[in-house]
């Protein structure tokens, strides 16, 4: 009883609602970007997210690992992806099927996904099957172990390498993801391997190699759960304290620091696809989301692509009409960051021409920074593809849950919002300076045998990755 | 603040209860916990009117959030509309709405959307068309005017089309590239042949032949009220949505009705054949198996649900079940009925590894084999599949888009206004016997068309030992490429 009361204590002093901010830059907007929720903190480190919405009669429940594939070792990459996988097989006392079944098999669905810095898993289901899909996330979080073999492990192993083959290797232009991390990062970089894993540390992985990073970074208080849409909340409180209070919390777990990508010299990088048409692609190191630069690079992408009249797609789409399709966009993750621009070229163009036609007007607007039009255009659709971002228990969920994991604070949406409606003229100025001068690396993806089409042919070096599709292997 | 404090005053309350319990009894997980009662279902309610211009007007309330859907969809497609040598011309009609009008370029089209924070949705489909947007409520008048501008007073420029189809000839080239693309296309073309609308596609010859006198008689001919349905859902009211549409659209007059959906007689079905396309150093195989089903209006629609969805339509359906997660040959197989006014195809199929696409075949094989009696059906699959769906239905009232589309798919197929809230009586209505029977109706072993797109060096000759059916070699735009089967590459 001493354990639960204290839990009750933690629940009442952390469990205040997020206070509404008061400031209003932008009267259009605002007050409908609102999320009610509670949060507190089970003993075991278990952070929780409530957010009532009766609008249907469903639930999303939602956790999330601070786990991703940057935590993983050089030579054992995809591990958290895999695990992605493994969590879906069953645990202690989930025999295998039964997940799909309390979720699909009622009308619900259920999926996960893993990035270079989490990990996440969720189910949405008629609110009548809440409490089953509570003691489902609370098994396989506290009993995975208890029934994961080498058989097991085997077969999510090969779904995964299809996985591979579909998404990469049998993709038109679907190496470049990886091309680019082992090209922007140092060798052993966190960010440096692609979040599915080679093929060779998949087939490498062993039992006690999948476990030991298991009982590292599934446990409690590396791990937060998000019930949103229709319950009530008191019956719902009891359920997770019934279900998750007694799990074991894990380790202490150390978050080190990881550099920012920067590249001593620009590189020129070409490569070879089964593809008929070349595309060019451009990447400069940036920020991460947690800088405050962030918010500007965002706003930067959609004055530069996306719209008709941005700044590449006017030019270079509509007016000299050498590319087909543009674009650029800052991804960004936890620690580090880029800003990419891709270009479609039409028939007649060649990537050199386009290279030269992406650096005009990148220069152009260096020099001018946007116009106030530009500013207020971009932010304009904030506003709209916040509140859609609202109409799903998991899309609420999800923003709840990636503010609690990365800034401590699931109100953070909230904050970034109003950050990104108050971004100057001179702070776009200031990062298009900054950034888009630096060192970078251009990469030319073109047909086979055609390396002569890559921009700047001469000065460009080949990359070879492991073609990794297995071929032979049985 | 108040009602927060309030609520958690009484979560302690009910959780020491709670907790107490637990005290006393150590937590036995290998309960499964039971279900609560299945909450009720909550179908959105609608009006519907007609319009002076012919055009029916729905309008459905939702306000918990300040967001409007809108849209126009148009009952008819390219396939009804489309002449053969212009396959294109649809598409691109409906791109081309955003070009410009008599009073604004597409700059300054682009420039107000964006200002509005929204975009305009335009495309016309097989079957359908839509011109379509999600706007904020206090945005709503104002984007609407702008659509309203676009479809009565666009002026379709000539430089716009070159570029359209610069473009659409760009994306052409890259779809060859894409093997998924090409196993659908080839399928399409080797069930319906080249004479079928479900079996034509656009093609570089066909964009290269649209003129702008064509893209202007389509405009003129396809984009009337007689045959429009305007949905708005959301944050308004059917006072405010009325209005605003008649103001809106005040000078689209009278025109078109619902096209006929007569499609040309199906070719002869063919014995089963596997149809094979060379692409070289593949990593996987793209698989397409199946025949023409039944049209959307089939009485058979409710059996044909349930089937699927112990066939293929889940994760747990037996052929994701046994092909990927039991023998790891996958990523993801499953299966699914076209439906449409025409008779839609069944296909069966998925991305498999290289190396295992013979033995993936086999088990393909196994479960068609199996859905039309080896393995028969049981109780627990119908209970789980009919669950599935019924249960489901809520899911599809989740958002204002979603909700417009629940209704005016109902209007678009001639289906009962109480379609939704009579969905589970149809589906629990659903018999083992219904099951076998539209299984062997429609799933017809003997005459399945196999397509496979992957390297032939690697899986020909392995196809060939499963005896599962004879090999054509074909290209990718379905045609026999004349190098004959078994010789090696």
């Amino acid at each position: 009883m001493n354990k639960t009361l204290s839990v009750l204590s933690l629940v009442l002093m952390i469990s205040l609602s997020q206070p509404l901010l008061g400031q209003k830059k932008n009267p259009a907007s605002s007050d409908s970007i609102k999320i009610p929720f509670e949060t507190y903190k089970l003993p075991n480190g278990l952070t929780v997210i409530l957010s009532e919405d009766h609008t249907t009669p469903t639930v999303a429940v939602d956790v999330w690992y601070h786990v991703g594939s940057k935590n993983e070792m050089p030579g054992r990459t995809g591990f958290a992806h895999l695990f992605e996988h493994v969590m879906f097989t069953g645990s202690g006392h989930v025999p295998y099927g039964l997940h799909d079944k309390l979720t699909e098999g009622v009308g619900g669905g259920n999926n996960g996904s893993t990035t270079n810095d989490r990990t996440n898993y969720y189910e949405t289901i008629p609110s009548n099957y809440l409490e089953s899909a509570l003691w489902l996330e609370a098994d396989r979080m506290g009993f995975l172990l208890d029934k994961l073999d080498i058989a097991k492990l085997n077969a999510q192993r090969d779904v995964v390498k299809n996985e591979r083959r579909q998404s990469y290797d049998n993709q038109p232009y679907g190496r470049v993801s990886e091309i680019f991390s082992a090209a922007m990062y140092p060798k052993n970089h966190p960010y440096s391997w692609p979040v599915i894993g080679s093929m060779t540390d998949l087939s490498a992985a062993s039992e006690e190699d999948v476990k030991a990073f298991f009982r590292l970074y599934y446990a409690p208080n590396n791990a937060t759960l998000a019930v949103v849409g229709d319950f009530d909340p008191a019956q719902t409180k009891a359920w997770i304290q019934k279900y998750f209070v007694d799990l074991p919390q894990g380790k202490p777990l150390e978050r080190p620091k990881v550099p920012l990508g920067n590249l001593a010299s620009s590189k020129r990088l070409v490569y070879e696809d089964r593809v008929q048409v070349p595309r060019l692609y451009i990447q400069w190191p940036t920020v991460g989301f947690k800088h405050d630069d962030d918010y500007a690079l965002s706003v930067m992408s959609s004055i530069l692509s996306g719209s008709r009249t941005a700044r590449l797609t006017k030019a270079m789409v509509y007016d000299t009409q050498k590319a087909s399709q543009v674009a650029g966009f800052q991804d960004s993750d936890e620690d580090v960051g880029v800003f990419q621009i891709v270009v479609v070229p039409r028939p007649e163009a060649t990537l050199t021409e386009l290279e030269t036609s992406v650096d005009q007007v990148l220069q152009k607007f260096i020099s001018e920074g946007p116009t106030a039009e530009e500013l207020q255009k971009a932010k304009s659709g904030l506003e709209l593809s916040f509140l859609r971002g609202l109409e799903s228990n998991l899309g609420k969920a999800n923003q709840l849950i990636n503010g609690a994991i990365f800034y401590g604070n699931p109100g953070q949406f909230r904050d970034d919002y109003q950050k990104t409606m108050a971004v100057t003229a001179a702070d776009v100025k200031g990062v298009a300076s900054q950034y888009l001068t630096r060192s970078r690396i251009v990469l030319s993806v073109v047909p086979k045998g055609k390396r002569d089409q890559a921009s700047k042919a001469a000065e460009s070096e080949a990359v070879s990755v492991v073609t990794g599709n297995g071929r032979g292997g049985k | 603040m108040r009602r927060q404090v309030l609520a958690l005053t009484a979560a302690i309350v009910i959780s020491l209860a709670n907790l107490a319990a637990l005290a006393q009894q150590p937590l036995d997980r290998t309960k499964v916990p039971a279900p609560g009662q299945t909450p009720v279902l909550r179908v959105p309610t609608w009006t519907r009117t007609q319009l002076s211009n012919g055009a029916t007007l729905i309008v459905s309330e939702r306000h918990n959030l300040p967001l409007v859907s809108f849209s126009i969809t148009f009952v008819g497609g390219s396939n009804q509309f489309e002449p053969v040598a212009r396959r294109g011309v649809a598409s691109m009609t409906a791109s081309m709405l955003t070009e410009g009008t008599t009073t604004k370029t597409g700059d300054q089209i682009s420039d107000a959307l964006q200002l509005l924070g929204t975009g305009v949705g335009a495309n016309v489909s097989a079957e359908e068309g839509s011109v379509n947007f999600v706007s904020t409520a206090k945005n709503f008048d104002a984007t609407l005017a702008i659509v309203a501008d676009m479809m009565l007073n666009s002026t379709f420029p000539a430089d716009a089309l070159e570029r359209l189809r610069g473009r659409t000839l760009v994306n052409l080239t890259q779809a060859k590239d894409q093997p998924t693309v090409v196993g659908a296309q080839v399928f399409a073309k080797i069930l319906y042949g080249a004479a079928h609308p479900y079996g034509q596609r656009t093609t570089e010859t066909s964009v290269k032949a649209i003129t702008r006198d064509d893209v202007v008689a389509f405009h003129k001919a396809y984009f009337q009220p007689g045959r429009a349905i305007i949905t708005v859902v959301g944050d308004t009211t059917p006072v405010k949505a009325k209005a605003a549409v008649e103001k809106a659209l005040a000078a689209w007059s009278k025109g078109g009705e619902k096209p006929s959906f007569d499609y040309p007689k199906l070719p002869e079905l063919q014995p089963a054949k596997i149809y094979l396309v060379d692409k070289p150093g593949a990593a996987q195989a793209v698989i397409n198996i199946g025949l023409p089903g039944p049209p959307r209006n089939t009485p058979d629609y409710f059996a044909l649900q349930v089937l699927n969805t112990i066939l293929g339509g889940q994760f747990q359906s037996r052929l994701n079940a046994n092909i990927r997660e039991q023998k790891g040959y996958s990523y993801g197989v499953n299966s699914n009925f076209g439906y449409g006014k025409g008779p839609g195809a069944f296909r069966a199929g998925g991305s498999i590894f290289i190396n295992k696409t013979d033995a993936a075949l086999i088990e393909f094989m196994n479960e068609l084999k199996g859905i039309v009696g080896e393995k028969p059906i049981t109780d627990e699959e119908i209970k789980t599949a009919k669950e599935s769906l019924i249960q489901g239905l809520p899911q599809r009232f989740a958002s204002v888009s979603a909700i417009s589309n629940a209704i005016t798919s109902l209007v678009v197929q001639g289906l009962p206004d109480d379609y939704y809230q009579t969905y589970a009586k149809n589906v629990s209505a659903v018999t083992k016997e219904d099951l076998l029977r539209v299984a062997k109706k429609y799933i017809d072993l003997n005459h399945l068309a196999i397509v496979i797109v992957g390297d032939r060096s690697v899986i020909e000759a392995p196809l060939k030992a499963t005896n599962i059916a004879p090999i054509t070699m074909i290209d990718i735009e379905g045609n026999p490429t004349g190098a004959s089967p078994g010789s090696s590459n």
